[in-house]
């Protein structure tokens, strides 16, 4: 071989470019993959190598109507989260990012601060103070719950985007004759869709994957990852990584549903 | 629809044409600080007014109170006549071009330059006509319709965007400095360009710029701001040869000033730097005379002159075609260029005399 020393270099650095990024798939993925197999698993408790695989656990976390009342639970807390907190969070993050007024530092800093509180705390305060003003725990107060939490983070996310928004854009189009409902629509949200499009996204995740918060606040409703941790301190089942493989594979449809629909849409003829 | 093309008046009758823009003691404060201080300003229908002035000058303040984008803390902004003071610019027949270009980065070159006819509810089929007729104006090849916005270099997003304003089909079109984020030799290009629309389209321009350079190319008149104040308004011409401040002098490039005072017998005394001066016109008892480097010249020893200052030579620089001195006399200095001449050059860090006729010099009141 008669490679010169830059490009055995850069054949290097690819090589271990390629390796890392091997590795860390590898490290994220074979968890998920081990919850796979275990799901697959014939007998009722999880030994490795697996003696006979079935799909049987599977039929069954698809058939009980326990499992289907969860996740219609926790989506309905899922989707009310998103829509509240993408709500809230657009009008917050616009005036912060894009309006100078007194006190914008000090909000800045209030709306991050839940954050950083730990969640059992968090619940357990919730709770308390649920109790004091007399309400019923229930899966709509533990969607407040988690709205106290996600509403910081998803303003935050929308707000990164939102500081590189050039304002004089909207100003813009509102000089070229547009009226104020007609710049939102054709400028500010077309533009800030994406920011928009991944506070909902993280907001959907967030409430969706959610334990702590929804343990204190739920009341007799139960979520998913409630009765996945109840089902594995006691009365394990296959159906426990059954329905968390069913899960990730319905994320990774919706994702890939949802890319393609973009790129449909980019692809749509001009005008 | 239709942009109407005038026939090109002079532009020296600009001044008495009919006033399309009116601006009546215009004040914009914010909080304590007066960002524009009380502006009178009659816009003549066709007219390429440039404002200048340095940054912070409120310039950019003045363009968006007229564009609708500010309102006037008082005075009047009148338009033929009809005061819009309260007009948002979404109903003024204005359109203002911003320093960013403010493109929509997320539309194609027609979709953007499409936009105000989009708006205002004209059909797909005359927009689309529209927007290649003026691409065509604005010198943009005819592809480039679907092409990306952000992926259009400097130049072209500069015609994008006048496209885009004069598809709104405004009275007036507002500029904010668009060509300042522009290297030297683009600019000096788009500069003629905008001047053969402007003829080529007869609207209102009025531009701002803190370049009187790219002033001097366009305009039919120059405004001249400061803190807020209108200076002096007149021809590129008049701002060039008959400046009224000392502000407005220097504003318009390297020029001498040396602070005089009145002698007895009508000539003038430096009172920095030595020598006796005449200068033309009926001058008051104190303030500056004004020279123009290439005004001034090297004289020889016998030599007569009607001003005089002897000086020690410094340092020279080329300029190309001509040559720049510059001259200490005791603490200040002065600067004058020569065409390049054929012989031999001055010897640096030599005493010699620098010369000018009365009638090159202008005197400014302190």
């Amino acid at each position: 071989m008669s490679l010169s020393p830059e490009a055995r270099a850069e054949r290097r650095s690819a090589r271990f470019i390629a390796l890392w990024t091997g590795f860390v798939v590898l490290a994220i993925y074979t968890p998920i993959l081990c919850g796979f197999v275990a799901s697959v698993n014939k007998g009722r408790y999880f030994r490795f190598p697996l003696a006979k695989t079935s799909m049987e656990w599977w039929q069954k976390t698809f058939d009980s109507i326990e499992i289907g009342m969860l996740v219609r639970t926790s989506l309905a807390m899922a989707g009310l989260v998103t829509v509240i907190a993408v709500v809230i969070a657009f009008f917050g993050a616009l005036a912060y990012a894009r309006y100078d007024w007194k006190g914008r530092r000090l909000y800045q800093k209030l709306v991050l601060l839940p954050i950083f509180f730990p969640q059992p705390v968090l619940g357990l305060a919730l709770l308390l103070w649920f109790n004091a003003l007399g309400m019923q725990m229930s899966w709509q107060t533990a969607v407040f719950a988690h709205l106290v939490w996600i509403v910081p983070v998803v303003t935050l996310v929308m707000a990164i985007q939102m500081y590189s928004f050039d304002a004089a854009l909207e100003e813009a189009a509102f000089d070229l004759g547009a009226s104020r409902l007609q710049v939102l629509r054709e400028v500010t949200l077309p533009i800030l869709w994406p920011g928009i499009w991944s506070g909902a996204l993280f907001a959907f995740l967030l409430s969706w994957g959610n334990f702590p918060l929804s343990l204190y606040t739920t009341g007799p409703d139960t979520s998913v990852p409630e009765w996945l941790y109840a089902k594995m301190v006691a009365g394990y089942t296959p159906m426990v990584p059954a329905l968390g493989s069913m899960a990730t594979i319905a994320a990774a449809a919706v994702l890939l549903g949802m890319g393609l629909l973009a790129r449909a849409l980019r692809k749509r003829p001009a005008q | 629809m239709n942009m109407q093309t005038k026939p090109v008046t002079d532009p020296s009758a600009a001044a008495t044409r009919a006033s399309i823009l009116t601006l009546t003691n215009l004040v914009k404060t914010f909080g304590t600080y007066m960002a524009v201080d009380g502006i009178d300003l009659a816009v003549a229908d066709g007219e390429f007014l440039t404002i200048v002035g340095p940054s912070g000058c409120g310039k950019t303040t003045l363009l968006r109170m007229l564009a609708g984008l500010e309102l006037p803390t008082s005075g009047e902004i009148a338009l033929r006549g009809q005061v819009i003071n309260d007009l948002p610019p979404n109903r003024r027949p204005t359109c203002l071009v911003f320093q960013s270009l403010a493109l929509f980065p997320h539309r194609s070159v027609g979709e953007n330059i499409a936009f105000p006819m989009k708006m205002k509810g004209i059909a797909p089929e005359k927009r689309r006509a529209r927007v290649e007729e003026l691409m065509a104006l604005m010198r943009l090849p005819a592809h480039y319709v679907d092409r990306n916005v952000m992926r259009c270099s400097g130049g072209e997003r500069q015609r994008v965007a006048l496209a885009r304003a004069f598809a709104y089909d405004p009275e007036i079109l507002f500029f904010d400095e668009p060509l300042s984020a522009l290297d030297y030799k683009l600019r000096k290009e788009l500069e003629k360009e905008l001047k053969d629309i402007h003829k080529e389209t007869g609207k209102t321009f009025i531009y701002i710029t803190h370049s009187l350079e790219e002033a001097m190319v366009m305009s039919d008149r120059i405004a001249v701001m400061r803190s807020g104040r209108m200076l002096q308004v007149g021809t590129p011409e008049e701002i060039y040869t008959r400046p009224q401040s000392r502000f407005v002098a220097e504003f318009m490039g390297e020029v001498n000033v040396f602070p005089v005072r009145r002698a007895g017998d009508g000539m003038f005394d430096g009172t920095r730097i030595p020598g006796r001066f005449q200068v033309a016109g009926d001058p008051a008892a104190e303030g500056f005379i004004i020279v123009r480097p290439e005004a001034m010249r090297l004289v020889a020893p016998g030599e007569t002159v009607e001003n005089r200052i002897e000086a020690r030579l410094y340092n020279s620089y080329s300029l190309g075609s001509r040559m720049q001195f510059r001259l200490n006399v005791g603490e200040d200095h002065l600067i004058v260029e020569q065409l390049r001449a054929g012989g031999p050059m001055p010897d640096l860090d030599r005493e010699v005399s620098i010369g000018w006729d009365s009638r090159d010099a202008i005197f400014v009141e302190a």
